[in-house]
């Protein structure tokens, strides 16, 4: 049944998809010469429009585009890029894959140091490790992702020279392959994956303190202590558990976004992921890739809301009984 | 593309110059052309580079012209011929004006034995596409990262190239690029200027400062009232303080602009043109005189414009215009232009090194409509003779000031920093390398010569 109505829902959400970018004013003519403000020396009249617009089916009518939209769709064809010139599946998968990486190993360890900071946090509350971490966490995270980005440059970067400014590889690693590549690519992929720890880890971190310590306060926990089990199975094998339900629809959320989620760091860090892509095609209104790029974000977001509500069910009885 | 694929004939600084081509004939009419060609020229892939391939060349960009991004006036070719091995005949069905320029000297040859089986050439990404017999050979294209990786062609036909190998990278920051070593070259312009003073104090770096092709302007909806009115357009034109724009905003970084487009660091330019001094007084006489003193209406621009839009929009409403300013992105902003849906806009383009700019004065709009306009425009467009079109171009530039479809604001300067250890060669072509393109990096920089 849930399964269903998330299969209407991506329906829905695939029509908007079509018909939003379609509502923009402009079209993806204006940036096919490129950057028409920095470019573009070339001047395109009435005809050469005709041309193209006929050229990439743009001119056929609307009705007939969705058409042409929802049966290669259902034929897994993507289109094609009008701006890169490239299908767009090709565009999507060579992207997701740094988008993947980063915030796919940004996201275990946050979470992962989030969950730990909290539990010692809630464990210690008021005293001076509380205090310390609570102020150290959030007076790290809460920059704004790109300025933090820009900061850890100057120092790293500028300063120390010890990372590169930006970008997922160097020139040429590519084809080095075997343990220098891995090297090369570790080295592009700490600053960025910092920015975004340091980002993220403060909402985790409270999440589960404040989670944590209204568990702690529960009868079932002062059950178990006066039981004499020992306090840290108390808090791993009680506890936390309990308190993690919470944090389970919150990072599912996190996942479901972050396709778009890293595109400030993205940009800052120059790395050739999703959020940067999409953001150029929205700029060149280029439709194909687009709705290529907003399906799979959708997508993301539609399968962890749907892992967080089978997983929820599994953690929490009350929720499978109803 | 000019490192993988060569042209007819190229640009140094002075002009033009030979290239694939050693020398060219052409008929008195302008329409016919005869080219005989360096030989001993190969593809990368090591085949010789022949009469049948310029030819077939000719044909192929003909036929296949709407799947191209730039632009040949490839209409206006009747077909080529090949001779012999060594002499090519192109056919026009009408002299084509800076002929060097718009078509010979900017469009690639490209190899029959590879392109004769492509039916769809903007969708033909095969390896071989990249196959030209230019000094560099594309190595690695690597379009998540926008990355390309060129290596020197040993066996080009001028020598080969001073760098083993070219890469070019994106960064999000240039001036930071540079100071860590990360890139040796970045160009700047306009309010960058900031960036290259700075680097200017690194001493690892030189730098360049190159012509302007690129203009900043006013544009105003002559579709409809009130801009439909000539004198309204002029009255503004004294309103607005241009010199104060070019200060405040790019602190030195642009030139107040020639008000007929052309830029003035080319030989099309007409520096004789009306001026329209600041003057607030003058505005508000000549507003007052239209009838026009409780004007109210919107100016649209980007957000990268934003700082020219509110001195624009302050001038304005010292003469009584009141002016609201919404910002949106490039897109939309080609969008409202192209319907006609604004008062006014401030919006920029490049290609003014090149008359042929000059179609349609406003951009991307073609809002402006006149006759006499259009057929000098069409007129030019046909002249072999330099002398004659110059006088035309001119004519065109003061029809532009006249009437005023649209107010340039500046022409931002440009600037190539560099790492002179590794290439200190850099030079700004004339005109622009192939159709116009204002950067120092023209191929000859690699080459002895």
């Amino acid at each position: 049944m849930r399964v269903a109505q998330y299969l209407i829902t991506l329906f829905v959400l695939l029509s908007l998809n079509f018909f939003l970018p379609r509502m923009m004013p402009g079209d993806p003519l204006s940036y096919l010469l490129g950057d028409p403000s920095t470019d573009a020396p070339i001047l395109l009249t009435e005809e050469m429009r005709e041309n193209l617009l006929e050229y990439y089916g743009l001119n056929k009518p609307l009705a007939q585009q969705y058409k042409d939209y929802l049966l290669g769709l259902a034929g897994g064809d993507l289109g094609w890029s009008i701006y890169y010139n490239a299908p767009v599946s090709s565009l999507l998968l060579g992207r997701l894959k740094w988008t993947l990486f980063l915030s796919g190993t940004a996201a275990v360890i946050y979470v992962t140091l989030g969950i730990l900071l909290g539990a010692i946090s809630a464990r210690n509350r008021g005293t001076k490790t509380d205090v310390g971490l609570l102020v150290s966490v959030f007076s790290l995270g809460s920059w704004p992702p790109f300025f933090l980005g820009m900061l850890l440059i100057i120092f790293f970067s500028l300063k120390l020279g010890a990372f590169p400014i930006g970008g997922a590889q160097s020139p040429g690693a590519a084809q080095a392959g075997g343990f220098g590549r891995v090297k090369d690519v570790l080295h592009h992929w700490f600053l960025p994956c910092l920015s975004l720890v340091l980002t993220h880890l403060p909402g985790i971190y409270l999440l589960t303190r404040n989670s944590m310590l209204g568990v702690l306060g529960e009868d079932y926990v002062r059950t178990a202590r006066s039981k004499g089990i020992r306090e840290h199975r108390v808090l791993l094998r009680h506890a936390l558990p309990n308190a993690l339900l919470p944090i389970v629809t919150t990072i599912a959320m996190r996942f479901g976004f972050m396709i778009m989620g890293t595109m400030f760091v993205e940009v800052v860090f120059a790395y050739p992921g999703m959020g940067t892509l999409i953001y150029q095609a929205g700029a060149a209104r280029d439709y194909p890739l687009l709705q290529g790029g907003f399906l799979l974000m959708m997508a993301f977001v539609v399968f962890f809301n749907l892992a967080a509500d089978l997983l929820y069910a599994r953690l929490d009885p009350r929720v499978r009984r109803a | 593309m000019s490192f993988i694929f060569d042209t007819l004939t190229w640009k140094d600084e002075e002009g033009v110059i030979p290239w694939l081509a050693d020398n060219w004939d052409v008929s008195e009419d302008g329409t016919e052309w005869t080219f005989t060609l360096h030989s001993d020229v190969a593809w990368h892939d090591g085949e010789p580079l022949t009469a049948e391939d310029v030819a077939f060349t000719f044909d192929y960009f003909k036929q296949h012209q709407e799947a191209f991004k730039w632009f040949w006036p490839m209409d206006k070719v009747e077909g080529a011929e090949a001779m012999d091995e060594r002499t090519v005949v192109l056919t026009l069905t009408e002299p084509i004006a800076s002929c060097h320029e718009a078509l010979i000297g900017s469009l690639p040859i490209i190899p029959r034995h590879i392109w004769e089986s492509v039916d769809d050439p903007a969708k033909f990404t095969a390896e071989e596409a990249v196959i030209g017999s230019g000094l560099f050979k594309l190595v690695e294209y690597n379009k998540e990262e926008a990355r390309y990786v060129y290596e020197a062609n040993a066996d080009y036909f001028k020598g080969s190239p001073a760098v083993d190998t070219l890469t070019f990278i994106k960064v999000e920051n240039e001036a930071l690029a540079l100071e860590t070593g990360t890139t040796d070259y970045a160009s700047f312009w306009g309010k960058e200027i900031e960036a290259v003073r700075e680097l200017e104090e690194d001493l690892d770096c030189q730098h360049i400062e190159g012509p302007s092709f690129w203009v900043l302007q006013v544009v105003f909806n002559t579709t409809q009232p009130p801009f439909d009115n000539v004198n309204l357009r002029r009255a503004v034109a004294h309103a607005i303080d241009r010199a104060k724009i070019v200060e405040q905003v790019t602190h030195g970084g642009a030139i107040v602009a020639n008000l007929g487009i052309v830029s003035p660091f080319t030989d099309w330019y007409n520096p004789n043109l009306p001026a329209y001094e600041y003057d607030p007084a003058k505005a508000r006489d000549m507003l007052d005189e239209l009838g026009m003193t409780d004007l109210s209406l919107t100016l649209i621009t980007t957000g990268g414009f934003a700082r020219e839009a509110e001195l624009v929009q302050a001038d304005l409403e010292q003469v009584g215009i009141q002016v609201e300013v919404q910002a949106g992105d490039q897109s939309t902003i080609d969008g409202l232009l192209r319907e006609g849906n604004f008062d006014l806009a401030i919006n920029g383009h490049g290609g003014i090194a090149n008359p042929s700019i000059l179609r349609t004065p406003t951009w991307p709009a073609s809002s402006y409509n006149n006759e006499e306009y259009d057929s000098l425009y069409q007129e030019q467009s046909r002249a072999t003779d330099e002398e004659e079109r110059r006088e035309m171009v001119w004519q065109l530039q003061q029809i532009i000031a006249e009437d005023l479809p649209v107010l340039t604001l500046y022409h931002p300067k440009m600037w190539t920093v560099y790492n002179p250890s590794k290439l200190d060669t850099w030079f700004y072509t004339q005109g622009g390398v192939s159709l116009g393109i204002p950067i120092a990096m023209n191929k000859l920089i690699f080459l002895e010569r």
